[in-house]
């Protein structure tokens, strides 16, 4: 247990948390290879295009929803390559964004990444570069993002309603469609284009991405603790999740994967 | 150049009306949705725990926005206070992909080819979108005789690539569905 990554609410993160987890988003940011950010932001959408969404028919005639799972695993390798950049100690978990919390439905997004610099650099949390070569037309530029009014996010009773489902194809079609929402809001536009998280194609270069997607995933562990671990359709365990070389099965259990998203964690 | 991803086909049995206007500096109104079929109540069970809206075929090449969906009410729009007395029956979102990024060809959508292809089927494949309308649904079947549906659709992110925001509601059919 005492090995296990804690993701906190990134509004309760401490200064050396918030600190060594900017240490690892600005140096991976800086890594064109497959170690860096660009990389990770890349399996996503342009130029590579393995997110999983909705249902897709993958080699058989089994219709799958694999979208709690693919983002899963995709979230794993993405911590894992942000803390081989930060510092060993404290040791760097992705925070997740409750859009469902009185503090969003005041603040919209959070100050760590609403923060345009931090002690006069510019804050990698706020945005990241987009370089994209082979995407037509070319993409070279720095994330955009213009939020919606705070208002407009889910509540947390919409948040209880979906977890009481009780059907896992129920509680990820419902979860995925808050998901879909979130998306356009936190992109959102400035009358004449819209923000990156609001597309597909570019969402994950925004650095929110993770900690949104990280909340999804919080969901669907709350969602586990409440209907069982492995309340999943049979016949999706052995799918794999390209191209992290897992097997649904494999991320089904958080704790197995190495992290939880316990409140509160105290060893004696 | 890449080949833009066009609408599918029309969506059926619809009247469409166009709004140009911005409420806000945050969004923008597209095509309004009314079904011209209606569902006939009597063909309706007279019990169900849970009816949903189901809209089959909905594409997602473009923007992303927000669909809400209203229930014997016609006249709904981007100004609609969204409430069970508006007929109001819930919103579901699309996560758009923006448009084209790649080359020609890029966004056409192949049939998966035999049960032996181990790749997955294109992403832009059609999807499925509900919302669980129960309350709503059965207002309306104690208080008429039919049941029509209204979508509004409040476009919320786009990229330079979408070629049509105002057409971006595109699906192929609606369906009512109880369960006991």
């Amino acid at each position: 247990m005492a090995s296990l990554t804690v993701r906190k609410n990134v509004d309760h993160l401490g200064a050396s948390e918030l600190k060594a987890l900017r240490a690892g988003y600005a140096k991976a940011q800086t890594i064109m290879d497959n170690r860096g950010y660009n990389y990770y932001a890349g399996l996503h959408g342009i130029p590579n295009w393995f997110c999983w969404h909705h249902s897709h028919v993958q080699g058989s005639n089994i219709s799958a929803n694999l979208f709690l799972p693919w983002h899963r695993a995709y979230l794993l390798h993405f911590e894992k390559a942000i803390r081989d950049q930060s510092p060993a100690i404290p040791k760097v978990g992705l925070p997740w964004w409750d859009w469902s919390s009185s503090q969003s439905h005041i603040t919209g997004v959070p100050t760590a990444f609403s923060t345009a610099t931090v002690s006069g650099q510019p804050n990698p949390l706020f945005r990241a570069r987009i370089v994209a070569p082979s995407a037509n037309p070319p993409i070279n530029r720095m994330t955009r993002r213009f939020p919606g009014s705070p208002a407009q996010l889910p509540t947390a009773a919409q948040v209880q309603n979906v977890l009481n489902l009780s059907q896992f194809t129920d509680f990820t079609n419902q979860l995925e469609n808050i998901h879909d929402g979130i998306h356009g809001w936190t992109g959102g536009n400035n009358g004449t284009v819209g923000g990156d998280m609001g597309s597909v194609a570019t969402a994950a270069w925004d650095p929110i991405f993770w900690s949104h997607h990280c909340m999804i995933d919080r969901l669907w562990y709350l969602w586990q603790l409440k209907h069982g671990v492995a309340t999943i359709t049979p016949g999706l365990l052995q799918m794999v999740l390209t191209p992290f070389g897992l097997k649904v099965q494999d991320v089904l259990s958080t704790t197995q994967l190495g992290y939880t998203y316990a409140v509160s964690f105290v060893q004696l | 150049m890449a080949t833009k991803k066009k609408p599918a086909k029309s969506t059926k049995g619809t009247t469409k009306t166009a709004y140009t206007l911005t409420a806000d500096k945050a969004y923008r109104v597209a095509k309004i949705y009314k079904s011209t079929k209606t569902a006939s109540v009597d063909a309706m069970p007279s019990e169900y725990v849970r009816a949903d809206i189901e809209f089959i075929g909905v594409q997602h090449a473009g923007a992303s926005y927000e669909a809400r969906v209203f229930v014997n009410n016609p006249n709904a729009n981007a100004e609609t206070q969204l409430i069970q007395g508006n007929g109001y029956a819930g919103s579901f979102y699309v996560f758009g992909h923006g448009g084209c990024f790649g080359d020609a060809g890029h966004c056409d959508i192949h049939p998966h080819r035999d049960e032996f292809d181990p790749r997955r089927s294109h992403p832009l494949e059609p999807i499925k979108k509900f919302v669980i309308a129960t309350d709503v649904i059965k207002a309306a079947a104690t208080g008429g005789s039919s049941i029509n549906i209204t979508v509004v659709p409040v476009v919320t992110s786009w990229t330079e690539q979408v070629e049509d925001i105002q057409d971006c509601l595109q699906f192929d059919h609606i369906n009512l569905v109880t369960y006991y």
